[in-house]
């Protein structure tokens, strides 16, 4: 059975590192969907990642092991570091969202927002039509998700896309469990709008 | 149940959440409202497109990267009152306040270190060789509290070799503090004596 992550962050307590490395490996992924799909730059995804990891590695001898889950807790840090980058970038962040759709009807969009769509899994039954329509749902899945607002974003992102439970969010996002709820269902209100153009392609 | 209150519902009917009076209400209004059912169905058709967006695998430089950067960030110089709110997350101020604290008790076991220390001081002018080593073992109480402290405001899962192959060594476990070699000033310093 492998080690928890209290188990692995005890370890990491006592000194030896190679937990720590565990835990990295263990969740270097989600993490780094998470932020990709909440910054909407996979590039600038793996830096803050990494910064969500030197936070732990700094402030490991403080975590008490089973007060709060693990997950729970880098959630929070990586959901802080995101919103100190989006604050950080200002303008040129709120430009930018602005011109994502405009950049993906063009099919010429910037590189970062084609590597978020393009990795998609591999299909028996090819069909290049079906899989085009495909990829311009998944763009405009991931450019929709991009422009809702940061606090329907953040929920959004971990329900539906890192399969978090309310009260998993509630704890990370600092909000009651009705809160969460109902800015889970808004921001799904919101996708579903956003969606409308392509939904007969569904 | 009208329009909005059934749009409420769309995300608790869709995860199966609604008591059975509730659900009863928005089952009936969504067979007998048809703009709500299309409104339902592209609900459930954009939750299942965000669901279904692939998975972003990380680079394989990654891991090395972060050791990397770890390793930086254990020589880079940061200033203390910066390392303690960026810790504890909390504000700089109050930072300031506490190390005014700890540098004062700090000081004052010092101060006691020196006026109970019966060892008898080193002479300078004699015993050249024997207090050249400015690295020392911890062996008395007052050095014990202080490294108690230095143990509090640095993480001991700092561990000395980061960067380096021992990193991913899995048979070394051995406590980190016990790889840290406190540096003590000596009283008598190797230029001084070389002088004499
Ligand atoms: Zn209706």
């Amino acid at each position: 059975m492998p080690e928890t992550d209290d188990e692995l962050m005890q370890r990491f307590q006592k000194g030896d590192a190679d937990a720590f490395n565990c835990i990295v490996r263990r969740h270097q992924k989600p993490l780094i969907n998470f932020i990709a799909r909440f910054t909407g730059d996979r590039d600038n995804a793996e830096d803050l990642a990494q910064d969500t990891f030197i936070r732990i590695f700094k402030a490991a001898n403080r975590y008490k092991p089973g007060r709060a889950q693990f997950k729970t807790w880098m959630y929070f840090i990586a959901r802080n570091l995101c919103k100190n980058e989006i604050r950080n970038r200002g303008r040129r962040d709120r430009y930018r969202v602005d011109n994502v759709i405009t950049n993906a009807q063009t099919s010429n969009g910037n590189e970062d927002q084609i590597d978020l769509i393009a990795t998609a899994p591999a299909d028996a039954s090819f069909q290049p039509e079906v899989a085009i329509e495909r990829k311009e749902l998944r763009r405009a899945t991931q450019n929709a998700i991009a422009e809702l607002p940061e606090k329907y974003r953040f929920p959004l992102i971990l329900r539906d896309i890192q399969g978090f439970s309310y009260e998993e969010i509630s704890k990370i996002l600092e909000l009651p469990n009705g809160t969460t709820k109902s800015r889970i269902n808004r921001a799904r209100l919101m996708l579903k709008d956003k969606l409308k153009p392509f939904m007969e392609l569904l | 149940m009208n329009c909005l209150q059934t749009k409420g519902y769309f995300s608790a009917h869709l995860e199966d959440t609604l008591d059975n009076q509730t659900l009863k209400q928005f089952e009936s209004h969504i067979a007998e409202c048809a703009s709500c059912q299309k409104e339902y169905d592209r609900f459930q058709a954009s939750v299942k497109a965000t669901q279904q967006l692939p998975e972003i695998e990380p680079s394989p430089d990654f891991v090395p990267l972060l050791w990397q950067r770890i390793s930086d960030e254990r020589t880079k110089i940061i200033p203390l009152w910066q390392r303690l709110s960026d810790l504890f997350n909390i504000p700089k101020w109050a930072i300031g306040g506490v190390l005014i604290l700890v540098l004062a008790c700090a000081g004052t076991l010092f101060y006691y270190d020196d006026i109970f220390n019966t060892e008898p001081q080193p002479d300078n002018r004699i015993n050249l060789t024997d207090n050249i080593s400015t690295e020392k073992n911890i062996n008395t109480t007052s050095d014990q509290i202080r490294s108690n402290i230095i143990d509090q405001f640095f993480p001991q899962s700092f561990p000395r070799n980061i960067g380096g192959s021992d990193m991913f060594d899995t048979n070394s476990n051995q406590p980190m503090q016990q790889q840290y070699i406190l540096k003590r000033v000596s009283y008598t310093t190797p230029t001084l004596a070389g002088g004499l």
